[in-house]
């Protein structure tokens, strides 16, 4: 009976942690599959985005504060996860930003986006 | 023996490898180039020579290059045992100069400078082996003398040369890997690797498995350098190499590495005792009078005569193995002393073979049937030689025999002795056929050699490659016709050459056609098929020559008749040349062994 | 300004970087002066570092002025110092070699100097999180500098190595992050203590091991997660793939060996030896992989990429076995290997400029043509073979003396086995350099249009400009400098052995 109790509630009160794993895998699985290098990039996203929300969900507290100073006191959701998201996102955009900066000159040189394609004029 | 600090060693190490630069640039003034060369020879014999009566009367140098802790500490020592082997190497070095001069000069060899080059290194790094102190020491160095000796193997830069290249980088590399194996269990069993003559105590106490291992791993890896069956694969092939390569290196240095190393580990390593506790000295001789004489039988089949010398080689260096692995002072002393006698007249027999290269362009035994008329000094010196090698009285080889049968019969191994006398018989059936035709028969009127020439199993047997049993002038049907037909010098040539072809297949059938085996290719890289190519005696015969050196240059004719002359010193007075004092000096100093 | 000398190694490249974009107002020549500059002020720094360290052993320096362990740390031991010294050293042999051969553009050496910023970061700091940031920072900057080959296929190669490489350092993240919900901690000292205290078989620590490891793995390359390394090498100028190959795997792998230490230390590995086996036999299987891809390969930098496989493959397994003798030998060989890596390709360089040739058959004869390069070239190869006495086998000697002591004998034979597989794919090329006739004739090679007898793939489209074929001599002076140092620093490693044993003991007991 407990057993069954602890599985429900495993599965209603993780739910933030299923979607992190969620999301970890659409975006590995849209980083192997899909030929076109912008829907890579894409899936590179939304795995780092899976990343962002494992570290905010470890950074909740049920019943606490944002924390910043003007939203009341008491206790605070940690705020170290929250700054280590910031830096990972910037770091994210830039990655973003170079990875499609290639993906336009790939384009202007070869004129097409398609994996496989490429793959047969890069070993021509 | 007192250690002495001195410079001694490494500098005899350093004079050539600090001329190799020197070489390099002399490119475009080779009298100076090969000044040069001998310069360093002679100072480094010098170097070499001066250390001799302090090491006879107990004063060993020392030189620490580096001492890093966990086993890596660089010392080079010169006592007697690496004395032994530098003294030999350091005197043939100044031999083989002189006659690489005249080699290569006389056949306009391409490279010379890489040529010249190499040699000093390699001869540097002989040295090292020789004055190691440890088994990290010789091990760099052993490793050195692979890199430097390769340039040589590969001379000639033909594909065959190259695969004799490759060959013997993957067999000694492979060697090195073993030894360097080997040097790690014992620096794990004991805590280090510096010889102590009587052995290594620590090694004594150690895990009997893990110490055989270690000794396995050592013998392996010096053994491939020491052509031990079966990685002596490489020897015959790197025959390919001119001849003053083959000549110093592979029968006076490289090979003599590999065997000097065993006799380290034998010696100072393990020690005669702890090998004899440990049971390994016995398969160790067992493989050494197998090798001995299986060697010897295939010698008898080998036409090209520097491919018989590279078989008697093998030989040879077994019987210091085997010297070495029967423990007994005698046989110690026998073994030890083989390695400067067997170096001085294989170095003959390796230079007469150049020499009859250069001078009349001929390889094979078939062909040299009345040489010595055209070449008679050489063909003296190459029948001293070739006594001493069966153990003849007077020459070398029969001294060190000596001590060995003795050892052997003293330890009560007489099965070994055995194995001896009867490679002793194999060595005259070998060489004596070569000198009795040299002189007393002519290219018209020649016995052929029914070992050489014969089918196995019998005339009517089917032959590897079919076919070839039915060629018109073989030799088994009677004296060749040379006289008659020779206005086609040709022809009689490529025919005989076609028999020896079907002959050798007996030994290599597994060759892949599309490279010509290495006796049918001297090392010009010439195919015996080519129509333009004549080995063998001229129209009408080899002109005669007198006995007053018109046959060759000097550069090649006194190098022949000193080492011949050394091979009779040895032979006649052991003990004023110096070589058996420093013998009798090692094996006195080894603690547990009467002599 | 003696106490902030930890954190000017960082700063002064970030700020160097961006000099040169904003000298690009007035000239677009003003990229290798500076960057000349302000690397010869960080070997400066390094210097001055050095002598702290050898007096005190270690030197720390808290970022911004915030407490321990709220703040960011920057510390200093031998081991990191050595690793600094080695960016110092091949920075400036590279700014030589690039100074005729490289990208002349004000962007490149902006770029060389964000990565010199991210790799001395990676080695200095002392907060899980902040590697994270420098290996983000190297990541993007090496990214950028493999893509300013001329090819179009660079920019591929470059994207390749942008995915794979993200997707290992997300995975670091992730690992950072569980690390983080075990301890609270980001601190390295401070976790060390933290990790202890719950436990190394709990599943959160075993997870952000697995994730951490497996992260840094990715950009050391080995297998199987190296694919990407043969084609960014391959298709980057000779500048930088000289500079990437020295260095940027290196510094990784100094961040695995600093993680497997200085975090988690060796009672993780003792505690849960399914770990270390898992390092032993991803490095294993990368030495006799690497060798065995590197053997099949025509192209003599790709085969270099995966010679790297190999020889990593090599550290790692130093650094797995964890005793402070193999660690010491892990250290040597990291140094060696980056000097010898990068003077092959520097010599690679000067022989496809020189003459055209970049594969195992073109480089058929090339040893008289250009003696030199190719002389540096077969020693740089004798010492990643092991040929005593170059740094080569001084590593080895001492990584398998600490697997023997270990009585680990897989290591202790694969490593054996190493020798003859490194010489199965140098000797060929060896031989072909000097005992080979020559199959590129002499009026092609001078050539710069890629037609001619180079075969279908014209490979200078994949260089960058300055493949007019000129050799400067900086250029050979800087591959003969670095093949004397493969032999020559065999001589510095008792001082490196010294200055380890101040650091090793703690780390590892």
């Amino acid at each position: 009976m407990t057993f069954d109790v602890l599985q429900v509630d495993l599965l209603t009160s993780r739910y933030n942690y299923y979607a992190v794993v969620l999301l970890l895998g659409i975006g590995l699985y849209m980083l192997i599959e899909s030929p076109n290098l912008v829907k890579k990039v894409i899936g590179m996203n939304i795995f780092q985005t899976g990343i962002f929300l494992f570290f905010i969900s470890l950074a909740f507290r049920s019943g606490a504060n944002p924390p910043v100073v003007t939203k009341g006191g008491g206790p605070y959701v940690s705020p170290l996860p929250h700054v280590l998201i910031l830096t990972a996102i910037v770091v994210g955009v830039s990655l973003t930003a170079v990875a499609l900066a290639l993906i336009v000159r790939i384009y202007s040189e070869y004129g097409t986006l398609d994996e496989d394609t490429l793959e047969e004029l890069y070993y021509d | 023996m007192t250690d002495v600090a001195s410079l001694r060693p490494l500098a005899a190490v350093l004079v050539s490898a600090l001329a190799i630069p020197v070489i390099l640039s002399l490119k475009s003034k080779p009298n100076v180039r090969e000044g040069v060369t001998l310069t360093v020879a002679g100072a480094k014999l010098a170097i070499v020579a001066s250390m001799v009566p302090d090491v006879l009367s107990g004063t060993v140098y020392v030189t620490r290059i580096a001492d890093f802790g966990t086993g890596l500490s660089l010392v080079l020592r010169a006592d007697a045992l690496g004395i032994l082997f530098g003294l030999l190497a350091s005197l043939l070095w100044v031999v083989t100069s002189f006659y690489s001069i005249g080699y290569m000069r006389g056949l306009s060899e391409h490279a010379q400078t890489r040529y010249f080059a190499s040699f000093a290194a390699s001869v540097a790094s002989a040295i090292g082996v020789a004055f190691g102190a440890n088994l990290l020491t010789v091990f760099v160095f052993y490793e050195l003398l692979t890199v430097s000796t390769y340039p040589l193997v590969t001379h000639d830069e033909t594909d065959e040369a190259r695969a004799a290249g490759r060959k013997y980088l993957t067999y000694t590399f492979g060697g090195g890997v073993a030894v360097l194996g080997g040097t790690l269990l014992v620096f794990f069993l004991t805590g280090t690797t510096a010889f102590t003559p009587g052995g290594i105590e620590a090694l004594s106490t150690a895990d009997p498995t893990l110490a055989k291992a270690a000794f396995a791993l050592l013998a392996a890896g010096f053994g491939v350098k020491a052509a031990l069956m079966p990685a002596h694969s490489w020897l015959p092939d790197a025959m390919v190499a001119p001849t003053p390569v083959s000549g110093l290196l592979h029968a006076v240095a490289v090979v003599k590495s590999g065997v000097f190393g065993i006799a380290r580990v034998v010696l100072d390593v393990f020690g005669t005792d702890l090998m004899a506790d440990l049971g390994v000295a016995l398969p160790l001789a067992a493989v050494a009078a197998f090798t001995l004489l299986a060697a010897s039988v295939i010698a008898l089949r080998q036409d090209n005569l520097k491919r018989r010398l590279a078989y008697s080689t093998i030989s040879q260096l077994s019987y210091i193995v085997l010297g070495l692995a029967l423990l007994e002072g005698n046989a110690l002393i026998g073994g030890l002393l083989h390695i400067p006698a067997h170096a001085f007249m294989k170095l003959t027999l390796f230079f007469c073979a150049g020499a009859i290269h250069v001078e009349t362009h001929t390889d094979d035994i078939s062909d040299m049937a009345g040489i010595g008329r055209r070449m008679p000094l050489t063909m003296a010196a190459f029948a001293v030689a070739a006594a001493g090698m069966a153990g003849i009285p007077l020459v070398a080889g029969f001294v060190s025999k000596w001590y060995l049968v003795i050892g052997a019969l003293e330890g009560g191994q007489a099965v070994f002795a055995a194995a001896l006398l009867v490679s002793g018989v194999l060595n005259i059936a070998y060489f004596w056929p070569v000198v009795y035709q040299a002189y007393f028969e002519t290219p018209e009127a020649h016995d052929q050699k029914p070992l050489v020439s014969a089918v196995f199993g019998g005339r009517e047997a089917v032959v590897a490659d079919g076919g070839g049993g039915t060629d018109g002038s073989r030799a088994s049907s009677g004296p060749r016709s040379d006289g008659a037909e020779a206005s086609e010098a040709d022809s009689p040539d490529l025919t005989h050459e076609d028999a020896d072809r079907h002959v050798a297949d007996g030994e290599s059938d597994e060759h892949d056609d599309s490279v010509p085996r290495p006796e049918q290719v001297d090392h010009l890289g010439k195919r015996h098929e080519d129509a333009e190519y004549h080995g063998g005696p001229p129209e009408g015969g080899w002109e005669r020559q007198g006995w007053q050196g018109q046959e060759s240059t000097w550069f090649m004719l006194g190098p022949i008749l000193t080492a011949a002359t050394l091979s009779l010193a040895l032979g006649i007075v052991p003990r004023l040349a110096v070589f058996l004092r420093i013998v009798e000096t090692v094996v006195g100093g080894l603690p547990g062994v009467a002599l | 300004m003696i106490e902030h000398l930890p954190v000017l190694l960082v700063v002064l490249p970030i700020v160097g970087g961006a000099l040169p974009l904003v000298a690009s107002l007035y000239t677009d020549r003003a990229g290798w002066p500076i960057a000349v500059v302000a690397m010869l002020g960080h070997a400066a720094i390094a210097g001055l570092l050095a002598g702290q360290v050898w007096a005190d052993g270690v030197v720390t320096y808290a970022v911004g002025g915030f407490a321990l362990p709220y703040g960011i740390e920057l510390v200093v031991d031998g081991l990191a110092l050595a690793v600094v010294a080695l960016i110092s050293a091949i920075s400036l042999g590279v700014l030589a070699y690039a100074r005729h051969a490289g990208p002349h553009e004000n962007t490149f050496y902006s770029q060389l100097l964000l990565l010199v910023t991210g790799l001395t970061g990676m080695t200095v700091t002392g907060d899980v999180f902040n590697l994270y940031v420098f290996l983000e920072i190297t990541g993007l900057a090496a990214y950028g500098l493999v893509a300013s080959g001329r090819a179009a296929s660079a920019a591929v190669a470059a994207l390749k190595y942008l995915i794979i490489g993200t997707v290992g350092a997300s995975l670091y993240l992730l690992g950072v992050g569980y690390a983080l919900a075990a301890t609270g901690t980001l601190n390295m000292a401070d976790m060390n203590a933290k990790l202890a205290a719950v436990g190394y078989d709990s599943t959160l620590v075993l997870t952000a091991f697995g994730l951490m490891v497996g992260g840094l793995t990715v950009k050391v390359a080995l297998f199987p997660l190296h694919t990407w390394q043969p084609d960014a090498y391959a298709n980057s100028p000779d500048s930088v793939s000289a500079f990437i190959s020295a260095l940027v795997s290196t510094v990784s792998a100094y961040a695995l060996a600093r993680l497997l230490f200085s975090v988690f230390t060796v009672d993780f590995l003792t505690a849960v030896p399914a770990a270390r086996w898992a390092l032993i036999a991803v490095a294993s299987v990368s030495i006799v992989a690497g060798s065995a891809l590197a053997v099949s390969q025509s192209s003599v930098q790709r085969m270099l990429a995966y010679s790297s496989v190999s020889q990593f493959g090599l550290v790692i397994a130093g650094f797995a076995v964890a005793t402070p003798i193999a660690v010491v030998g892990a250290t040597v060989h990291l140094v060696g290997h980056a000097v010898m890596k990068g003077g092959l390709f520097a010599a690679s360089g000067i022989i496809e400029r020189e003459t055209g040739a970049d594969t195992v058959g073109g480089y058929a004869g090339m040893g008289s043509r250009t003696p030199i390069a190719a002389g540096a070239f077969t020693v740089l190869a004798l010492g990643m073979v092991g040929v005593p006495p170059a740094i080569g086998f001084v590593g080895k000697w001492y990584i398998l003396v600490g697997a023997v002591e270990a009585e680990i004998w897989p290591v202790v034979a694969v490593l054996l086995l190493s020798t003859l597989l490194t010489l199965a794919y140098f000797a060929r090329l060896g031989e072909r350099l000097y005992f080979a006739e020559p199959t590129i004739r002499e009026e092609a090679a001078v050539a710069d249009g890629g037609e001619g007898s180079r075969g279908p793939r014209s490979s200078s489209d994949r260089r960058s400009g300055g493949g007019e074929g000129a050799v400067s001599a900086g250029m050979l002076a800087v591959v003969v400098i670095a093949a004397v140092l493969a032999v020559a620093l065999t001589a510095a490693v008792p001082a490196l052995e010294q200055l380890l044993n101040q650091t090793l003991p703690p780390l590892i007991q």
